[in-house]
């Protein structure tokens, strides 16, 4: 008996180490080495120096800085609820059609996924372009001025972020409401709800995993945001992945990037813990 | 009921629209003898000779093949091995396994890049392809043992049993029942963290060494000092090739269903 | 000799627990060869983990298992020479039919030849031939079936242990199934360890029945003695439905039959086959379809039968059978009467009829133990 406990005890050590090694030395590691770096001071040359400082944090208070954060967090807001507001009709319509054209559709929305990152940013910038078409239509129309600069702008930044994560929402939403049975929204109309009501009261909290799996999937990878400003934003639509890259590479201030990138991983992370101990201790107090 | 579903109709056209004007519009460039494309001015193949005789494009491309291939391999075995750990074993080092892969999930590229590059440094890795491979397998993992998680929740493990009580012993059960079984999702997992590895520009940028250029690294290079008609070539070039691909896998798959 | 054929899958004080949870408790019993013996009881109540046991899929906490006169306790399930149907068929999706079937075979590495025969042979006992091809998804459900029942008879087990092989079908379907499963038996000659918790089945099909209830065997006997004679109140109500009666014997009439005092239901007479002293407390079933039901007084064929007056409170027409519940004292009683002539030329009897009910003292049956808790207990005073 006790033998054999050892045995299955092996056999889990196996298939465990090289995963949980891997991530232990490459991703916690890592990690948890940026973390005490943000506590170093730092030489005039961008050297790590020794003894420990809180410096770096203190120095993200100052009045520019802030607004950079707070920038951050309003564009990924923003950027979240408009990509919400479209993946939720199309996920909602992509689940109601045929067996063919549901694939059809998904191939379509899976296709620019596919695509290079950097290619379906530099679309939008030859079509903004001053030179570009869409000035040239908009002058036409007499709906811009020929000095209205499309590009470089906050809310280029938004526009193109909900180009690139919009199909990261519509695929969460799309798989919970393929799965939700469509005969409980008659059932609700049957009994007196309207549509929007059959809709917002036995729809969206029937697919809520999938609408809280598309929230993550674009506000996560919308917070740690620095290629889309870096190539559509202006000086006023710089985010904290800006910051990091500039201190890392341009300043060389390697402590001042990984305090940033601190404050940026419990920006994240602090939510992300939040709502995953509520759920498991909600799980517990059910049990 | 159908024609009831107007809105939602109107939104994914014109999200299918928003998606696809912006490589409508470059396909169309990249044949235009005109730099900007304000105006049609004669159909041209420059671009694409232009792109064809660079060089540094099939050389950056050989690296993240390379690089690609092999994140791909090793993460679609180190991921299966997570993916299964998690589901069969239920005890506490487990939990801690199954959090670590999550917050490798919410972790933006641009925190993995900065802390690995500063790993590096620490451990006097030179700066290469085999940093940039290490950083592809380390994002790779978690993406792989998702999607296999995902496929073996679904497995009914009653086959096993069955299998077992027809006399299989674990090598046969593993060869003829578990691996066929799971190997969509093995295969799956390995595609979804091939384009991840190919498409990867940011961490890829942080661990970056002399000489190791990836195709991203190259195109960002080409989108901040090259010309944009070239990169419309090039952009086609990828649509066409992902495209195809996916047209491809879509017929693989397709026919066994039906079969 | 016959001891070893009487003797053919013995359990012996198998005992098996989960957590704090006793799912099986000291059971022992021994199945003939041959034979098709089932386990029945309803859910939760340690049949199935007692097939798993025998499958070797759990090991048990103590006890021993012994197959044919050897200990098979510790032999891993692929050494065993027993095989299972599972419930929901667990077939292997990507493999058809014949791949299926001819699983066991080839990892015992038979010869090719034999491989093949014997999968036709048994694709033509399960009458799938034109089939053979297809996946498992592309099958209905009775034929997924009996390929499950192939690919494990196919190994020539000593044992063929079936878990719940029908629930997941639906009732057409079941008895024919059962049919079929009644002619493999016949042509393969395979002892079966069949678990249902559904007693049709059970009682259709088993030579033996063995009723379980919380880890506890309560009474093995062929599916006639589990039915009539009933040892606890569980079989009693578990097997069919019954009436329920609590008294003590008042008089012992002569050698057979005593007479029953119960509260707030008239005297009735009973036959004593376990020679109980006057005093002493009973309880006893009757059967719903051993009760007699008329308009007017019955003709009395014995000198001892109970003849009761009583009121129809509830009539359910059946077709083939009518389901009454009569009000007799405190107590309300099923009864069941088979229809044998035209009911279109009778006046049946109807809701708030005054009725005569009668049985003989035979047809009620002394139980050893009675517990208040047992689920679908049918008559006891209410109100």
């Amino acid at each position: 008996m006790k033998g054999m406990h050892n045995k299955k005890n092996l056999g889990e050590w196996l298939v465990t180490i090289p995963p949980l090694g891997w991530l232990f030395i490459f991703f916690m590691i890592p990690t948890i080495i940026a973390i005490t770096i943000a506590f170093r001071p730092s030489s005039p040359y961008g050297d790590i120096e020794a003894g420990w400082t809180l410096e770096n944090f203190i120095m993200l208070f100052s009045p520019t800085y802030i607004t950079i954060i707070w920038r951050t967090i309003w564009i990924s807001f923003i950027s979240t609820i408009i990509c919400l507001f479209f993946a939720l009709p199309t996920g909602y319509y992509m689940a109601r059609l045929s067996q063919k054209w549901r694939q059809i559709i998904l191939l379509l929305i899976i296709v620019p996924f596919w695509t290079n990152f950097l290619i379906r940013i530099f679309a939008w910038k030859i079509i903004l372009n001053p030179e570009g078409i869409l000035q040239y239509i908009l002058i036409s129309l007499g709906i811009i001025s020929k000095n209205t600069m499309m590009l470089y702008r906050t809310e280029t930044v938004i526009l193109v972020t909900v180009y690139t994560y919009l199909p990261f929402a519509i695929l969460p939403i799309f798989a919970a409401a393929e799965k939700f049975n469509f005969k409980l929204l008659e059932a609700a109309q049957d009994l007196g709800a309207s549509r929007w009501e059959s809709f917002s009261r036995i729809f969206l909290p029937n697919i809520s995993k999938g609408l809280k799996v598309a929230t993550f999937m674009v506000m996560i990878p919308c917070l740690g945001s620095y290629i889309i400003p870096d190539l559509v934003g202006g000086t006023n639509s710089e985010m904290i992945g800006n910051l990091i890259a500039t201190q890392a590479f341009i300043a060389r201030n390697i402590p001042m990037a990984a305090a940033w990138a601190t404050v940026l991983m419990a920006m994240i992370l602090f939510p992300m813990g939040l709502v995953i101990s509520t759920k498991l201790l909600s799980r517990k107090m059910a049990e | 009921m159908k024609c009831r579903n107007g809105f939602s109709k109107y939104i994914t056209i014109a999200v299918l629209i928003f998606f696809y004007l912006p490589m409508v519009i470059m396909t169309i460039n990249s044949f235009n003898n005109s730099r900007y494309g304000v105006e049609w001015s004669g159909f041209t193949l420059a671009w694409y000779k232009q792109l064809i005789t660079d060089p540094k494009i099939l050389y950056t491309l050989m690296n993240s093949l390379i690089i690609g291939i092999s994140a791909m391999v090793t993460s679609m075995v180190i991921g299966t091995l997570a993916a299964f750990a998690i589901h069969h074993y239920k005890s506490r080092i487990q939990i801690f396994h199954q959090a670590l892969i999550f917050t490798q999930l919410g972790v933006p590229d641009i925190l993995m890049g900065m802390s690995l590059l500063l790993f590096f440094i620490a451990i006097h890795l030179r700066l290469g392809l085999i940093t940039i491979y290490i950083a592809h397998v380390t994002f790779c993992i978690s993406y792989v043992s998702m999607v296999v998680l995902g496929r073996l929740q679904n497995f009914d493990f009653k086959i096993i049993e069955a299998a077992k009580d027809l006399g299989a012993d674990w090598y046969v059960i593993t060869r003829r029942i578990f691996l066929p079984l799971i190997s969509p999702g093995i295969i799956a997992g390995g595609l979804l963290a091939f384009t991840l590895s190919i498409d990867d520009f940011v961490i890829t940028f942080f661990v970056t060494g002399p000489g190791s250029s990836t195709l991203p690294i190259y195109i960002y290079s080409m989108m901040k000092h090259g010309s944009p008609a070239v990169l419309n070539a090039l952009s086609v070039l990828f649509l066409v090739v992902t495209f195809t691909l996916v047209y491809c896998s879509q017929r693989l798959i397709a026919p066994k269903k039906t079969r | 000799m016959l001891k070893e054929m009487n003797d053919f899958l013995v359990f012996e004080n198998i005992s098996k627990q989960f957590g704090s949870n006793k799912v099986v408790n000291q059971v022992s019993f021994s199945i003939s060869k041959g034979e098709v013996f089932s386990l029945i009881g309803p859910s939760g109540c340690g049949k199935t983990t007692l097939l798993r046991i025998c499958a070797g899929l759990e090991e048990p906490d103590t006890g021993r298992l012994i197959l044919n006169g050897v200990d098979i306790t510790a032999l891993p399930p692929n050494q065993r020479k027993v095989n299972t149907v599972f419930q929901n068929y667990a077939l292997f999706p990507h493999m058809t039919v014949i791949e299926n079937i001819a699983f066991g075979p080839k990892i015992a590495k038979w010869d090719k030849k034999k491989i093949v025969s014997e999968v036709d042979f048994f694709l033509d006992l399960i009458q799938l031939q034109e089939h053979k091809n297809k996946y498992p998804s592309q099958l209905s459900g009775g034929q997924r079936q009996r390929v499950a029942i192939a690919r494990a008879l196919i190994n020539r087990p000593l044992i063929l242990l079936l878990d719940e092989p029908l629930a997941a079908l639906d009732l057409k379907l079941r008895q024919r199934m059962l049919v079929e499963l009644d002619n493999i038996h016949d042509k393969i000659g395979t002892t079966f360890l069949f678990v249902t918790h559904d007693q049709g089945e059970a009682m259709s099909i088993s030579d033996k029945i063995a009723v379980m209830n919380k880890g506890n065997i309560e009474q093995i006997g062929t599916p006639i003695e589990i039915y009539e004679a009933p040892k606890t109140s569980f079989v009693a109500a578990f097997i069919g439905d019954t009436n329920f009666f609590e008294g003590t014997v008042c008089e012992l009439i002569n050698n057979e039959i005593s007479r029953i005092h119960l509260d707030g239901f008239p005297e009735i007479t009973v036959y004593n086959d376990k020679s109980l002293r006057s005093g002493t407390k009973v309880y006893l079933s009757v059967r719903p379809e051993k009760i007699n039901i008329t308009r007017a007084y019955p003709a009395q064929d014995k000198p001892l039968t109970n003849i009761l007056k009583g009121k129809v409170e509830d009539v359910i027409y059946l077709g083939s059978q009518t389901k009454f519940w009569i009000r007799v004292a405190d107590y309300r009683l099923a009864i069941n009467k088979q229809h044998t002539s035209f009911l279109l030329d009778e006046q049946p009897i109807k809701w708030q009829d005054d009725v005569w009910i009668s049985w003989n003292p035979e047809h009620g049956y002394l139980l050893d133990t009675y517990a208040e808790t047992d689920e679908n207990l049918l008559t006891l005073p209410s109100e």
